[in-house]
């Protein structure tokens, strides 16, 4: 073996645990859910195991090899174009059946290969046996077993990992009946020599009758005529065979192979029906899981309130002290200044935002781990046809509510650009848990947790109309949903720990010393009167249109980094402490200015996400988008106020 | 056990009547005879592991013609399906002892 880091692809059906394995074995890398298509580009980690380095790379799951969401393209490049040197094929061993479909067809790329068996507890709570060695000898690959959640099987798999790599173990294709296989072998014989070969010739020959239908089938056949010919009579043959098109006809012979393997090598006892069946059974009805819905988000936005809001009050007194005490030892000087702006970026973050975000991103958590956003999704469909949209796009609206960033990301699952980009442009108006934490935080805080309710409502009213609006424009008619729904599963604590630990990590890094430098430079702005150059050109818009004091202008300019930071500089804009903000600001004026700064732009991490997933011209009509609605709505706000 | 839809005792199974996944009774056990509508749809579903021959059933559907949900017998997997895409699926009653 040469000194060269050798390359290892995780690759697997969604959802079958490769990230949770990934994590397991590289550490806090990847994010991972129980929801389909969480990874959707690749984590990336190198790994020592004894005295050598492997570079691992977790892929986005994958059906089969016929890439059809653009996540999917991803693992083929990888698998085709950067010929990794072993594929992990990890599988949920709850699931084998189907997922042995795929292994089937990696197999037949015949790169050296180990097959991982995870989530081997709920395979055994279903009821079923798994004979490894048995499965070995059929699949002619090694196989582990393992528990990611618990971190179980990872040593014996990189040390399989190691022997696989070091006697360069490369493994046999399965066989297809024989009348299949002889016209794939015809067509292998018949590849033009300048044919471009990926992986060995049979593969190849394969791909190339699946292509059928496809793009790339045309790329194929328009630079080898002769072979489009040959090409065309194999698929006529196969088709003619079982009378069905050329491509179904190899996914059902994989399909029998599977099931074949699975029935020498699996015995299933019928299991009881467990109590998270009976409890998916009542979470999928169609009344009462609607209304299971509805009670929790209620009920998680009520718990973190319930939470959130006393710790708030506890949390903000020796903050508030220690400005007050500043301000009376120093009086007006710069320093003073300076040092009340430090207080309150640092008094900002612990305070404000840790009461609210941390519960809020447990919970979002909870839900994805248990596998409740999937279900979300089956039960709004009908609601979100109404609103032009299907449901598929539901978990990632859900997905926003922590963060819009990876809901962006993974609107890559939606098979339609057109669904995508209305997707992707609806989300920067769900309220993130960094805004949620301020509309709980001031809304609820300080007016009453019905009106941070009703304030939740007309968001969600906004994007409502949006949606229907915005299909309306990109008519075509959105194509039909087809979602799996995976197993209910028990939270791990872990995960969730893992995940939330991941955000709250970005929000450290990030935004908070954002925070704080920005407290700061206001208030070195302010100590310089620079604060009023800006104020005054955006008065005629802010106090004009808006009837807002117009020193809260230069918290737009903090807005446009982070959201909440506008809103939690206007206590240091306006020169007051939390709980005194009602003196300076009415209750309409309030309400007005978190409208505004909720919608007005995509934060500077969702406009960065928007522009490379979906390019420039989405972000820029996103960015219109989101300043014309806020606009346009806080100025209803304002106006409703006035006339009630 | 929070099956909404009654159970049709009468006229099933009715051996070789084929229909849509739409009009079948839940939790009966069929075979899928055939996936019509495009290649897209079909390659889909192929590569979820529904396959012509497989024994499925219907196991719960949402409201205001929202979506079904389906089991596949054979893989054990579920899938929700738009009702367009469920319609595009025939089926026929399969004996219960099937497997």
């Amino acid at each position: 073996m040469n000194d060269r880091v050798p390359v290892i692809v995780f690759v697997g059906q969604p959802n079958s645990g490769k990230s949770t394995l990934f994590n397991a074995i590289a550490g806090f890398k990847a994010q991972t859910s129980n929801f389909p298509g969480t990874t959707v580009c690749h984590a990336h980690s190198e790994v020592a195991w004894k005295d050598r380095i492997y570079s691992i790379v977790d892929l986005p799951g994958t059906y089969s090899l016929t890439p059809q969401e653009p996540q999917e393209k991803v693992v083929l490049t990888h698998i085709f174009k950067e010929r990794p040197d072993l594929i992990v094929n990890v599988i949920d061993a709850s699931l084998l059946c189907r997922n042995l479909e795929l292994t089937v067809e990696l197999l037949e790329l015949e790169y050296p290969m180990v097959v991982v068996l995870n989530m081997m507890d709920l395979a055994e709570k279903k009821g079923l046996t798994i004979e490894v060695e048995a499965l070995e000898k059929k699949l002619g690959l090694p196989v582990i077993k393992t528990v990611a959640t618990r971190g179980q099987g990872t040593r014996e798999l990189m040390d399989r990992v190691e022997k696989v790599l070091a006697e360069r173990q490369t493994p046999r294709h399965l066989k297809y009946s024989g009348e299949v296989e002889s016209r794939i072998k015809k067509l292998t014989e018949r590849l033009p020599a300048d044919f471009p070969v990926i992986a060995n010739p049979r593969f190849t020959a394969i791909r190339a009758i699946e292509a059928e239908t496809l793009a790339v089938d045309k790329f194929i056949l328009d630079n080898n005529p002769d072979f489009k010919n040959d090409l065309d009579q194999v698929r006529q043959e196969l088709s003619a065979l079982r009378e069905a098109p050329a491509y179904e006809v190899l996914a059902a012979e994989r399909h029998h192979l599977a099931l074949k393997i699975f029935e020498d090598c699996c015995r299933v006892r019928h299991a009881r029906l467990s109590g998270l069946e009976k409890l998916d059974s009542f979470i999928m009805h169609p009344v009462l899981g609607l209304f299971l819905l509805l009670l929790v988000f209620a009920g998680m936005f009520y718990l973190i309130f319930r939470v959130g809001s006393p710790l708030e009050a506890w949390l903000l007194k020796p903050w508030e002290a220690l400005r007050l005490g500043i301000q009376e030892k120093y009086g007006q000087n710069l320093l003073a200044e300076l040092l009340v702006g430090l207080v309150q970026g640092i008094g900002g973050g612990v305070a404000i935002v840790f009461p609210y975000f941390i519960p809020l991103l447990l919970l979002m958590g909870f839900l994805e781990d248990i596998g409740y956003l999937a279900r979300a999704g089956f039960l709004m469909d009908a609601f979100m046809h109404r609103l032009g949209l299907h449901g598929k796009s539901v978990p990632l609206f859900i997905l926003g509510f922590g963060c819009n960033v990876p809901a962006i990301m993974a609107t890559r699952i939606l098979e339609s650009r057109r669904d995508r980009i209305i997707t992707a442009l609806l989300i920067p108006f769900i309220p993130c848990a960094a805004r949620t934490t301020i509309i709980l935080a001031l809304v609820a805080f300080l007016l009453g947790p019905w009106w941070a309710l009703g304030f939740y409502a007309l968001n969600l009213v906004v994007v409502a109309v949006l949606s229907s609006l915005l299909t309306r424009i990109f008519k075509y008619s959105s194509p039909g949903l087809i979602l799996e729904i995976p197993g209910l599963k028990w939270p791990s604590l872990k995960n969730i720990l893992q995940k939330t630990y991941f955000n709250l990590k970005e929000f450290i890094r990030f935004a908070w010393p954002i925070l704080i430098a920005g407290s700061v430079l206001l208030s070195l702005l302010s100590f310089v009167n620079f604060d009023r150059l800006v104020n005054a050109i955006l008065s005629p818009f802010v106090s004009g249109l808006l009837g807002l004091p117009s020193e809260l202008g230069v918290t737009l300019i903090f807005g446009f980094l982070r959201k909440e930071l506008s809103l939690l500089m206007m206590f240091q804009a306006l020169g007051v402490g939390y709980e005194q903000l009602l003196s300076v600001l009415s209750r309409a004026q309030l309400l007005t200015f978190v409208t505004f700064v909720s919608f007005f732009i995509p934060c500077l991490s969702t406009l960065a996400i928007l522009w490379k997933e979906l390019g420039r011209k989405i972000a820029m009509v996103s960015v219109l988008l989101n300043l014309s609605v806020a606009v346009l709505v806080s100025w209803l706000v304002r106006l409703a106020f006035s006339l009630f | 056990m929070f099956g909404h839809r009654k159970e049709q005792t009468e006229a099933w199974p009715l051996t070789g009547r084929v229909c849509t996944l739409l009009d079948v009774p839940q939790g009966r056990k069929f075979r899928i005879v055939e996936i019509k509508g495009g290649p897209g749809l079909h390659r889909r579903l192929l590569s979820l592991g529904f396959h012509r021959g497989d024994l499925i059933a219907l196991d719960g559907e949402a409201l205001l013609g929202g979506p079904v949900l389906v089991k596949n017998l054979n893989s054990d997997t579920r899938i929700a399906l738009g009702r367009g895409i469920a319609r595009k699926i025939l089926v026929e009653p399969a004996d219960e002892n099937e497997r």
